[in-house]
C-alpha cells in the first residue's frame, strides 16, 4: 500500500489548504460528547431512508470534525454527581461497570459546616445561629440537615469522573467511524463570511476548518464562544457576570474510612459561608473533593487553592480523608449566571451548546447531564435538517434546535433558576433564602439582580479584623517577595496556616504536578497576555494573581501580574477575575486559544 | 545464593559471555558479570572479539571450559558479526543460563541470537536469586519506577547484567590448564565500522567517571523575581560551573526540549544530557539540583545517586520530602555566581 | 531509492503520571491501567519523526507502523500521533504493558510484518525506539530483526545519513561516545534513541487523511494472543526510598555555596 494513495498527501510536504467538513464542533465536553453521541446513532440507526449524504464532499458519509483544546479527551474537570436524565436517555442500559470511578448515588447528605477556627467572615446572624446549631452538631463541627430540597437531590444518579466519562464516550464516537475528535487541537477563532459563521480557524497554523455547521461548545471560556459573542452581542439583558472557580482533588481514602462507594455529601458553612463543597465516593476507595468559589465571594483576595486546603482539613471531611492520598487535582471556571449568561444560541452556520450557552443549572448545581441534553437536543435537529436537504441557517436551526431547546426541562428548570443566586449579592441570608425561594416556588418568587458592585479595596474587606498598617506591611511584604497576599493575609485573620503532610496536604506547586500532572507544549506563545501592562502596573487588586488556579499568574516586577504557561491549568478564572477593562466589557486579560494544561484523566 | 543453582530442580549449566574490549581487555562490566557468576558455583566461559584467548586468561579462574571465537571480523563491535559469535557459542556451550555485561555491543547482538537461538532473553538485570526452585532476575520497569523479578522456563534463557549493579572482583590469572577451545565461524559483514566520536557537547555530556552530577532544570529559563528571563547568566553560571568543578552536566526534560527546538535558550543542552524520562538513570557518587521542581519522573533519574542536594526556591517542592538529603531554599541564581566565584 | 519503512512502536502512560504496580492473578498490571492517559511511546515516536524525515528526502518512501497495544487506548493516542505525518496503521490489540514478555512481542510483531505483502528487503528499514518506556527492556527491535532474517542491527540510534545508498549511522556507546557505522545498503533494523528532530507540529489534514484508513484498521484489530507462556513477573513493587530531607531556609547564598564547596569537595 502507498502511502500517497492511503493518506491522500505526500509524505514530502506538508498542504495548508482549508479543510471542508460539513459540521466542525469546537470542544470536547459533554455538550459536544451528547452531540455527537446522539448524532451517530442517528445516523447509524437502521432505516429505510437513502442514508445522508456529506454536503461538503458529496458521496462521502457527512464529515464530523470535533477540535479539543486539551492534549486528551479525558483531561476535563467537574466534581459531577448528576441525576444523568439526559445521559440516561441516551444510554437507557448505562452500565456503570464500563466507566471507571462511575458509580451510582447511594446515600446522599446535607451538611451545615460550623468554623472550628473562627477565622470565616460570618455575619452576626450566622455567628449568633452557629452557637445554636453547635449544640445539635456533631463533634466533628457538623450539622446534618435532615432533610435535602427535592431541587438538590441526586437520588438516582451517577457519580463519574467527568475524565473517563469522556474518554469513554469519546471512544465510542471514535469507534463509530462517523465522527473523528482530536485533542490538543485549540480552536482560536470563527470563520466569519459575509456575516455567517462558515467554520474555525486552527490556533496551531491558522488552518481553516471550513464547515456548513460550526457547532461551538468550548464552554464558558472558550475563544470561539467569546469572539461569537463580541461580534453578535448577546441578547438583550443577558450578561455573563457570575462566575465561580470550582476546584477538586480526586483521592485514595485511607483504609479507615468507612464510606460505602456512592456515598454524597453536599456542604455548605465553610471555609467561607459563600463557599459550596462536595465530597462523592467512587467506587475502589476513591473519592472527589470540591468547593466552588464564587465571584460573590467580594474578598479581593480570593483563592481556590487555599480555601481547598481548608475545607478538606473540616473536622468533618478530614475524619473521612485524613491518611489518604492525593490521585488528582484540577479545576475550572463555571459560568454561573444560568438563563441570564445565555447568548444567541445560533446564528447562519453556527450552533452554541453546553455550559458557554447557559444550560449550567445554579439552583441544583447541575451542568453536565444538562450540557448533554442540549448536544443532544442539536444533534436531532441537525439530523432531521440534513434529512430533510435543508441548510443550517438561522431560521432552520431555531425551527428544530432552540425550539425544542425551549419545550425541554432544560428550559423549565433554567426559568426556576433564573434568580436563585441573585440574594448572595445582598447577603448570605437573602442569598440562602433566595434559593429557596426559587426552588420551593418553582421560581415565582426570588430577587431582582441588583446592579454590580465594584470590588471592595483589600483594607475595606479586612476591617475589624485587620488594621490598615496590617494590610499595607503585608502588602509590602508579599510584594518583595513576588507572593501572592491570600496565604499571609488569610493567616492574620485567624487562619491555621496549613502542615503539610506530603500526601494530601501539599504546597500549590505539587498539586500541579502530583495531581494535575500540568504540562505546556513548549514551543508556543504565551496564551495569557495583559493587553495593557500599564493597568496592571496601576491596579490595586491584583484578583488574577489571588485567584490564578495553578499560581501561574505571580507578581513580578512592582507586583504587576507576570505570566508562567507552564503551571496554566486553562481555568479562565483570570479573565472574569481582572478588575481592569481596556473597553466597555473587555477585560485586561487575553485569554487564547492553547493546548496543554491538566494532564490527569481522573478529574 | 552460592551453590542452589546447583542443587535446585533446574541444575543450569551457566555460560559466562563476554568479549572484549578494542585494546583485547575484558572490562569492567565483564568483571562484574565473571564475579556475579563465581558466587553461583560452576560455569563456563566464552569470549568473542580480538585477543579474545589473552583475555580468557586473565579472566577469574574458575571456569570449567573456554570457548572464544577471536577472528579479525570479530574485533569490532557489530551486530551481524556479533551476533552470530554469541549464537555459536551458546550453541556450542548447550549452557541454559547465559550471564552477559550489558555493554552496548552485548545489548544489541544477544537479544539478535536468543531469537536464533529460540531462547529467551531479559536484559538491565540488576539481581539473581533462587526463589523456591526457581531462578528469579531482579529488573527495572517503567523507567526505574517499578522494581520486579522476572522468573521464565525458556531455553537457554540469556540474562544481560546491568553494568554497576555487581562488584567486579579484581581478575587473578587463571591457575588452572584449561584449554582454550578456538571456534571458527565465515562471516561476511555488510558494515563496516567506522570508529567513534565525542558528542558535539564534548565534556559537557554526562560523564560516567565525574564526582558529581550537576542538573539544571527549567527553572533557569523561567521569568525570575524582576518578571524578565535572564538565558545569558543561566548558561554562564551553568557552563562556568561545569567548567571549573570538572563535574557531568544532567538536565531535565524540558529544559532540553526546550533547548532543542531552535529557540535560543540554552543551546548547548541536548537530549544526551537528559536525566529521567526517556533520558539517562547516571551513577554518580553526588548529584546536585538547580531550579528542578521535584516532579516524581525527574527524581526517577536521580535513583543512582548516592548524596543529593538540591537549590530551588520553593520549600515545599518535591525534592523537600525524602528525596534529597539537603534543599537549599534559595536563589540558584545567587548560589551558583557565589559558588563559581569561590571556585577560582 | 526509495525506502519502506516499518516503525515498531508502543503506548506508554503519559510521562507525569504517577504509576503504581497491582498485582492480579495473571501476574502485575499497572493500578488503573486502563484510566491512565497514554501517549506513543516517547523513543519510537522519535523513531518515526526520523522515518518522517527520510521519507522526505526520498520519494515514493512509505511508512508503516506496527502497533501492539489496547486498540481502545492506540485509537486515542493516534488521535495525536496521526496528525503528524502521513503513515499506515497496523495495529495488533492487546496488552501494551511493561510486564508483558519482549520475546513473545517481538515474534507478534515479527509475524505481522511478515503478513504484510509486497515488503522488498532491498528497501526495508525496520525502526523502533531503543527500549520502551513500560518494558525498558532495549530487545524488542533486534529480535524483531532477527527473526525477519535483517542481520544489520542498530541501538541507540541518533542519527542516519545516506551516502551513495549506504546507510551511515551513528549509535551511543559507552563514554558519552558515538558509534559510526557504514551498512552498505537495506536490509536494517535501527532502533532510535532520541535523534535529533523536534516533533512535528500537528497537521489536521494529514490527521483528517490517516484517520480515514486508521479507523477501519483498528476496528478489525485482530488480538494479539499473548500467551505468556513460559514468563511471569512473580513480584512489581515500588521501590522505597525515603530519606530525611533537611530543609535549609533563610541561609545567604554566599554560606550556601561555601557549604556546597565543602560538600563537593569532601
Amino acid at each position: 500500500m502507498s502511502i500517497e494513495t492511503e493518506a491522500g498527501n505526500d509524505v514530502n510536504g506538508v498542504d495548508a489548504k482549508p479543510l471542508d467538513a460539513d459540521i466542525v464542533c469546537v470542544g470536547f465536553g459533554p455538550a459536544s460528547a451528547g452531540f455527537l453521541t446522539t448524532l451517530t446513532k442517528l445516523l447509524q440507526a437502521p432505516s429505510t431512508d437513502q442514508p445522508v449524504e456529506s454536503r461538503a464532499v458529496p458521496g462521502m458519509p457527512p464529515q464530523i470534525l470535533c477540535y479539543e483544546r486539551a492534549d486528551d479527551i479525558a483531561f476535563g474537570v467537574s466534581g459531577v454527581v448528576t441525576r444523568a436524565r439526559a445521559i440516561k436517555s441516551t444510554f437507557p442500559y448505562l452500565n456503570t461497570a464500563e466507566i471507571p470511578l462511575s458509580a451510582r448515588v447511594g446515600s446522599e447528605r446535607l451538611l451545615y459546616l460550623l468554623d472550628p477556627h473562627g477565622a470565616s467572615r460570618r455575619p452576626l446572624w450566622m455567628r449568633l445561629a452557629d452557637k445554636v446549631i453547635k449544640g445539635l452538631a456533631r463533634e466533628d463541627y457538623s450539622y446534618e440537615a435532615p432533610y435535602i430540597p427535592p431541587f438538590l437531590h441526586k437520588q438516582d444518579g451517577f457519580i463519574f469522573s467527568l475524565g473517563q466519562f469522556m474518554q469513554w464516550s469519546g471512544q465510542q464516537v471514535m469507534f463509530s467511524g462517523t465522527a473523528q475528535v482530536w485533542p490538543g487541537t485549540p480552536v482560536s477563532d470563527p470563520l466569519f463570511e459575509n456575516g455567517k459563521v462558515a467554520g474555525v480557524v486552527l490556533a496551531a497554523d491558522g488552518t481553516e476548518i471550513r464547515a456548513e455547521l460550526t457547532v461551538v461548545g468550548d464552554g464558558p471560556v472558550g475563544p470561539v464562544g467569546r469572539r461569537l459573542d463580541e461580534v453578535y452581542g448577546m441578547p438583550l439583558g443577558h450578561k455573563r457576570d457570575e462566575w465561580a472557580v470550582g476546584m477538586k482533588m480526586v483521592v485514595d481514602l485511607p483504609a479507615s474510612c468507612t464510606l460505602e462507594e456512592g456515598t454524597v455529601f453536599h456542604t455548605i458553612g465553610y471555609p467561607e459561608p459563600e463557599i459550596f463543597g462536595f465530597f462523592y465516593v467512587h467506587p475502589d476507595r476513591v473519592a472527589s473533593v470540591g468547593i466552588f468559589v464564587p465571584s460573590w465571594l467580594d474578598s479581593p483576595v480570593r483563592t481556590g487553592y487555599r480555601y481547598l486546603q481548608h475545607f478538606i482539613t473540616h473536622p468533618a471531611i478530614w475524619r473521612h480523608l485524613k491518611g489518604g492520598r492525593m490521585r488528582s487535582w484540577g479545576a475550572k471556571s463555571l459560568l454561573e449566571s444560568g438563563r441570564r449568561g445565555e447568548p444567541r444560541l445560533c446564528g447562519d452556520g453556527y450552533a452554541r451548546i453546553g455550559e458557554g450557552s447557559g444550560s449550567t443549572n445554579v439552583l441544583t448545581g447541575s451542568g453536565v447531564d444538562e450540557a448533554w441534553l442540549t448536544g443532544r437536543l442539536l444533534a436531532e435537529g441537525v439530523h432531521e435538517l440534513w434529512r430533510e436537504g435543508l441548510p443550517f441557517t438561522k431560521a432552520n436551526l431555531e425551527a428544530r434546535y432552540v425550539r425544542r431547546r425551549r419545550t425541554s426541562w432544560l428550559e423549565k428548570e433554567s426559568i426556576i433558576a433564573e434568580r436563585a443566586r441573585n440574594g448572595f449579592q445582598r447577603g448570605i441570608l437573602r442569598g440562602f433564602l433566595g434559593m429557596a425561594l426559587a426552588g420551593f416556588t418553582s421560581g415565582a418568587l426570588g430577587y431582582n439582580r441588583r446592579r454590580d458592585k465594584p470590588a471592595r479595596p483589600l483594607e475595606e474587606f479586612y476591617r475589624g479584623r485587620l488594621s490598615a498598617e496590617q494590610v499595607r506591611d503585608i502588602r509590602a511584604a508579599c510584594e518583595k517577595d513576588a507572593q501572592p497576599l491570600h496565604d499571609a493575609l488569610m493567616e492574620a485573620a485567624g487562619w491555621p496556616a496549613i502542615e503539610f503532610d506530603g500526601q494530601l496536604l501539599v504546597s500549590h506547586q505539587d498539586a500541579l504536578l502530583m495531581g494535575g500532572k500540568v504540562q505546556a507544549a513548549p514551543d508556543l506563545p504565551d496564551h495569557v497576555v495583559f493587553r495593557d501592562p500599564d493597568l496592571c502596573a496601576a491596579c490595586t487588586n491584583r484578583l488574577c494573581i489571588e485567584i490564578c488556579s495553578g499560581e501561574a499568574i505571580h507578581a513580578g516586577e512592582n507586583g504587576a501580574p507576570v505570566f508562567d504557561r507552564d503551571k496554566c491549568v486553562h481555568c479562565g478564572a483570570c479573565i472574569w477575575n481582572c478588575t481592569q477593562e481596556v473597553a466597555p466589557g473587555v477585560s485586561n486579560v487575553a485569554f487564547c486559544a492553547a493546548p496543554g494544561g491538566l494532564h490527569s484523566a481522573e478529574n | 545464593m552460592d551453590q542452589r543453582l546447583m542443587q535446585g530442580k533446574h541444575m543450569e549449566k551457566i555460560l559466562v559471555l563476554l568479549h572484549t574490549e578494542a585494546d583485547g581487555s575484558l572490562g569492567r562490566a565483564a568483571r562484574e558479570c565473571l564475579s556475579l557468576a563465581a558466587s553461583l558455583g560452576k560455569y563456563d566461559l566464552a569470549i568473542s572479539g580480538a585477543d579474545a584467548s589473552a583475555a580468557a586468561n586473565s579472566a577469574e579462574g574458575s571456569a570449567e571450559r573456554i570457548l572464544c571465537i577471536a577472528a579479525d571480523e570479530f574485533a569490532v563491535p557489530r551486530s551481524s558479526t556479533d551476533s552470530a559469535a554469541a549464537e555459536m557459542l551458546i550453541r556450542t556451550s548447550g549452557a541454559t543460563l547465559v550471564l552477559a555485561p550489558g555493554t552496548s555491543r552485548w545489548s544489541r547482538a544477544l537479544p539478535m541470537a536468543a531469537a536464533r537461538l529460540g531462547g529467551v532473553i531479559d536484559t538491565h538485570a540488576v539481581g539473581l536469586e533462587v526463589v523456591g526452585d526457581s531462578i528469579q532476575v531482579k529488573r527495572w520497569f517503567y523507567r526505574q519506577r517499578i522494581e520486579g523479578t522476572v522468573a521464565r522456563s525458556g531455553s537457554p534463557w540469556i540474562v544481560v547484567i546491568e553494568p554497576g549493579a555487581f562488584t567486579a572482583t579484581e581478575a587473578t590469572p587463571r591457575q588452572a590448564t584449561i584449554e582454550t577451545q578456538s571456534l571458527e565461524l565465515a562471516v561476511s559483514p555488510r558494515t563496516t565500522v567506522e570508529g567513534t566520536i565525542s558528542t558535539a557537547a564534548g565534556e559537557q555530556t554526562i560523564r560516567p567517571d565525574a564526582a558529581l552530577l550537576f542538573v539544571a532544570g527549567a527553572g533557569w529559563t523561567k521569568k525570575q523575581k524582576d518578571g524578565q528571563v535572564h538565558f545569558a547568566d543561566a548558561a554562564d553560571r551553568i557552563q562556568t560551573f561545569v567548567h571549573k568543578s570538572k563535574c557531568s552536566l544532567g538536565s531535565s526534560k524540558s529544559l532540553v526540549d526546550l533547548s532543542s527546538e531552535g529557540e535560543a535558550v540554552l543551546p548547548f543542552l541536548t537530549h544526551l544530557h537528559q536525566v529521567g524520562q526517556t533520558g539517562s538513570t547516571p551513577r554518580h557518587r553526588k548529584g546536585l539540583a538547580t531550579c528542578c521542581h521535584g516532579e516524581e519522573p525527574h527524581v526517577v533519574g536521580w535513583r543512582f545517586i548516592n548524596e543529593r542536594r538540591a537549590v530551588n526556591l520553593d520549600p515545599n517542592c518535591g525534592w523537600a520530602r525524602g528525596k534529597a538529603d539537603v534543599l537549599y531554599v534559595a536563589d540558584a541564581f545567587e548560589v551558583m555566581k557565589e559558588l563559581n566565584a569561590l571556585l577560582d | 531509492m526509495p525506502y519502506q519503512i516499518i516503525v515498531c512502536g508502543g503506548i506508554a502512560p503519559d510521562p507525569l503520571q504517577t504509576l503504581e504496580p497491582a498485582m492480579g492473578p495473571a501476574g502485575p498490571a499497572l493500578k488503573n491501567e486502563m484510566m491512565l492517559p497514554a501517549v506513543f511511546d516517547p523513543w519510537a515516536a522519535h523513531a518515526l519523526y526520523e522515518a518522517a524525515h527520510l521519507a522526505r528526502q526520498f520519494p515514493g518512501s512509505s511508512i508503516r507502523v506496527v502497533t501492539l497495544a489496547p486498540k481502545a487506548k492506540l485509537q486515542q493516542v493516534m488521535m495525536t500521533v496521526a496528525q503528524k505525518l502521513p503513515f499506515e496503521l497496523i495495529p495488533i490489540d492487546g496488552p501494551g504493558g511493561g510486564f508483558t514478555d519482549a520475546v513473545e512481542v517481538s515474534k507478534v510483531l515479527a509475524q505481522a510484518i511478515s503478513a504484510i505483502p509486497g515488503i522488498d528487503m532491498s528497501q526495508f528499514l525496520l525502526f523502533g525506539g531503543w527500549e520502551s518506556a513500560t518494558r525498558g527492556s532495549g530487545c524488542v527491535i533486534p529480535m524483531v530483526a532477527a527473526r525477519l532474517g535483517i542481520e544489520d542491527c542498530f541501538l541507540a540510534v541518533d542519527e542516519l545519513k545516506i551516502e551513495d545508498g549506504a546507510l551511515v549511522i551513528k549509535e551511543r556507546v559507552e563514554g558519552g561516545l558515538l558509534q559510526v557505522s557504514r551498512c552498505s545498503a537495506p536490509p536494517a533494523a535501527l532502533a532510535w534513541a532520541t535523534g535529533s528532530l523536534p516533533e512535528p507540529p500537528n497537521h489536521p489534514q494529514t490527521g483528517m487523511a490517516n484517520m480515514r484508513a486508521m479507523m477501519p484498521a483498528l476496528q478489525r484489530a485482530k488480538p494479539a494472543g499473548l500467551t505468556g507462556e513460559g514468563f511471569s513477573v512473580p513480584q512489581a513493587t515500588l521501590p522505597a526510598q525515603q530519606r530525611q530531607t533537611q530543609v535549609v531556609k533563610d541561609k545567604p547564598a554566599a554560606e550556601i555555596s561555601r557549604e556546597l564547596l565543602e560538600w563537593i569537595k569532601g
